[in-house]
């Protein structure tokens, strides 16, 4: 045990002490809280503030639907009404448009047949201003909407309770949080997680690599079997990605639970974790990291160099790949047998089972048996990998191919 | 008891047998040599020793005792191919090593900076491995090996690679140490160089013992048949029936006497002939014995 300590605080230490750790640990949450900040201001600007005419024979029409875009819920525009227009208007509109006074314009043309809706035909400055576009399709429809409703005898005040959007509030049994934020923080754990496998898993294989082209196991191995050697290693840079992690994770709770944000986002975007979440992704990230880590260690040990590393690197991406494709499924139905057959395989249960675990409380036998699963396939995982490792070290200068990776197993 | 004995000891590996029913014993204080040419198995004896891999068959004792890992701490190792750390301090690199060998941080740190200084290489403490010249990064693998004191030190061809002035130094240093009671094993294709080190050797060849045992008694079971003389004047004393074959180098004379013959009768006809300025009986050297053995081996 002493020995695992030791390799793993070397390994630790010589990586938290590298500039490349100090930038990523500080670089990933700068761009962390530029992003959202970013998207923040981009999300409010994506209301339109575009400056449009429309032409219209129909006074009421254009007048309604240049209060809508002025000041309804999604826009912001300045708007003009020419009505009705006449044979000079469009050649004006051209050059306005030419000379950027305006950003488009809105060509409304009265139907010919009653009962039937009028054309509409919107000629914009750029064809990729798709906001105004959106904005101005979206007022219409309300508009044409409101004014069929009065015209059919509703009243203003009851036309206006019919077109409120309908909200659904989602209470998960036992939880009382809202659904957004949850997903929304489902999401982020969930590619923080699948990120740090990926990227500290490769680093153990690394380290393996690294060990044999330096030979220092050679020196190692004098004193310390390779299964300390292993363990001391994924343990040792498991912690360094620890580390990162929670960095990380503490600037995300700090960023956003300052209410300098949540005012930003008008209290509408609100990220929240309960603890529960928070143990659970501990737990599922360290089980998560120690399975691909050793599938790694094994990787590291059956090569000799960084480059043949890459040939094998599909071997750790593939089962995170396919946990990907079982995301949809198991959002849309958490407890659902596939949910639970999926969120059982061990390769994938790091990042279903805790999805799960967010969405709805799984059984605890369920998220117990996935977490004895995975301890065993780790266990086995890092037995062959030491094998490997032992065997291929000292038989060193060529990879080995199934077969004989078949035979070293049996080696002593 | 022996400090280590190998008994048949056999490893085969996938394409080669690397050591086969190979049998020896170190004794405790001994400078040991494990000799023969490249790939003659002399690294895979030593992995044996300390179990980095187990033999197929046979059994290897390690103090005394059938080998057991708890005992790898007293044995300190440097392998033929360096390996260290190459963006690790020096420093915090000898202080990791020592303490898997079992010694606290303090110790260790004071240990190597008491080593760093006996092997003139203070100047490299500070410095990461990558900034130091081939030798000191020997050096340092060095002290590694010695660090926590260990009895048996097995060094696996500890002169490649440096200068003679260095070379001397870990010799003298592997001197004392052995003086101080330590037991030191050699392995080394270079026999020159450790003839005048070793007490005892171990010559092996593909896998196989060649022979073994204190290096005076393997000498003397050859002939002091040799000669090598300096002389000035007439030469003829060299077709004297006692020489079997002689070579003159221009007054520098190599004489290879016949079996069981004593060499003074031709040393008097060398006197009464010439001037000698230097007369030696040669010991046989080690590659001789070796050539000489192993060539038998294969004639037969």
């Amino acid at each position: 045990m002493r020995n695992v300590w030791l390799i793993a605080k070397r390994e630790y230490l010589e990586r938290v002490r590298t500039k490349a750790f100090l930038i990523s640990t500080l670089m990933i949450p700068l761009l962390m809280g530029g992003g959202i900040v970013g998207s923040i201001i981009a999300g409010g600007k994506a209301k339109s503030t575009s400056h449009i005419t429309i032409v219209s024979p129909d006074q009421l029409l254009a007048t309604d639907l240049q209060k809508e875009l002025e000041n309804g819920k999604d826009s912001r525009m300045t708007v003009d009404v020419i009505s009705p227009g006449n044979s000079t208007t469009r050649p004006s509109l051209d050059s306005m448009l030419a000379d950027k006074q305006i950003d488009g314009y809105l060509w409304i043309t009265p139907a010919t047949e009653p009962n039937a809706r009028p054309t509409f035909a919107y000629t914009p400055r750029s064809t990729a201003d798709f906001a105004t576009k959106n904005a101005i399709t979206s007022a219409l429809r309300s508009v044409l909407m409101r004014e069929r409703l009065s015209h059919d005898g509703l009243v203003s005040k009851d036309v206006d309770a019919l077109m409120q959007p309908v909200e659904v509030d989602t209470t998960q049994a036992g939880k009382n949080a809202d659904t957004t934020s949850s997903f929304v923080a489902i999401y982020v754990l969930f590619f923080l997680m699948y990120m740090v496998i990926l990227l500290y898993g490769m680093n153990v294989a690394r380290s393996i690599i690294e060990e044999k082209t330096s030979r220092v196991f050679e020196v190692l191995l004098a004193t310390i079997k390779p299964e300390e050697m292993m363990a001391g290693k994924v343990i040792g840079v498991g912690s360094v990605g620890l580390t990162q992690v929670a960095v990380w994770l503490l600037t995300a709770i700090l960023l956003t639970s300052s209410s300098l944000i949540g005012a930003v986002a008008g209290g509408k975007v609100h990220v929240s974790l309960n603890a529960m979440q928070i143990i659970f992704f501990v737990v599922y990230f360290l089980l998560g990291y120690l399975l691909y880590s050793s599938i790694a260690a094994a990787l590291g040990a059956m090569v000799n160099s960084e480059q043949e590393l890459q040939q094998l690197n599909m071997f750790l991406v593939m089962p995170l790949a396919g946990c990907m494709f079982a995301l949809a499924p198991v959002i849309s139905n958490p407890s659902g047998p596939i949910s639970r057959i999926i969120s059982m395989i061990p390769f994938c249960a790091p990042l279903i089972m805790y999805l799960r675990i967010s969405l709805a409380t799984p059984p605890a036998w369920e998220i117990g048996l996935s977490i004895a699963l995975m301890l065993i396939t780790i266990y086995a995982i890092l037995w062959v990998a030491s094998r490997i490792y032992r065997v291929g070290i000292l038989m060193y200068g060529k990879r080995p191919n199934l077969p004989e990776i078949m035979r070293w197993l049996k080696y002593s | 008891m022996a400090i280590v004995e190998l008994e048949k000891v056999r490893k085969a590996y996938d394409t080669k047998i690397a050591v086969d029913s190979l049998s020896f014993r170190i004794e405790r204080g001994s400078m040991f040599g494990l000799l023969g040419p490249n790939g003659s198995g002399k690294t895979s004896s030593i992995r044996m020793m300390i179990g980095m891999t187990l033999p197929d068959s046979g059994s290897v004792t390690l103090f005394d005792h059938p080998f057991d890992r708890n005992n790898l701490h007293r044995v300190g190792y440097l392998p033929e191919e360096r390996g260290l750390y190459k963006k690790m301090k020096v420093i915090d690199q000898l202080i990791f090593l020592g303490e898997l060998h079992g010694l606290d941080a303090i110790t260790a740190s004071k240990r190597a900076h008491a080593w760093c200084e006996r092997m003139e290489i203070t100047e490299a403490i500070p410095k990461k491995t990558e900034e130091l010249s081939k030798g000191m990064q020997q050096k340092i693998q060095f002290i590694a090996a010695l660090l926590h004191e260990p009895e048996l030190i097995i060094m696996d061809e500890p002169f490649s690679g440096l200068d003679p002035v260095n070379a001397t130094l870990l010799q003298d240093t592997l001197l004392d140490l052995n003086k101080q009671g330590r037991t030191v094993l050699f392995s080394t294709h270079r026999m020159d160089q450790v003839e005048k080190l070793c007490d005892s050797i171990c010559l092996i060849h593909r896998g196989h013992l060649v022979l073994s045992g204190p290096m005076q008694e393997i000498k003397s079971r050859y002939p002091k048949n040799r000669i090598q003389m300096v002389f000035e004047g007439d030469a003829s004393f060299l077709n004297h029936p006692s020489v079997e074959s002689a070579k003159n180098y221009n007054g520098m004379a190599e004489i290879k006497l016949r079996d069981g013959v004593d060499a003074q009768p031709m040393l008097a006809e060398a006197i009464s002939r010439a001037r000698i300025t230097r007369f030696e009986v040669m010991e046989p050297t080690l590659e001789e014995i070796f050539i000489e053995t192993v060539g038998d081996r294969v004639d037969a």
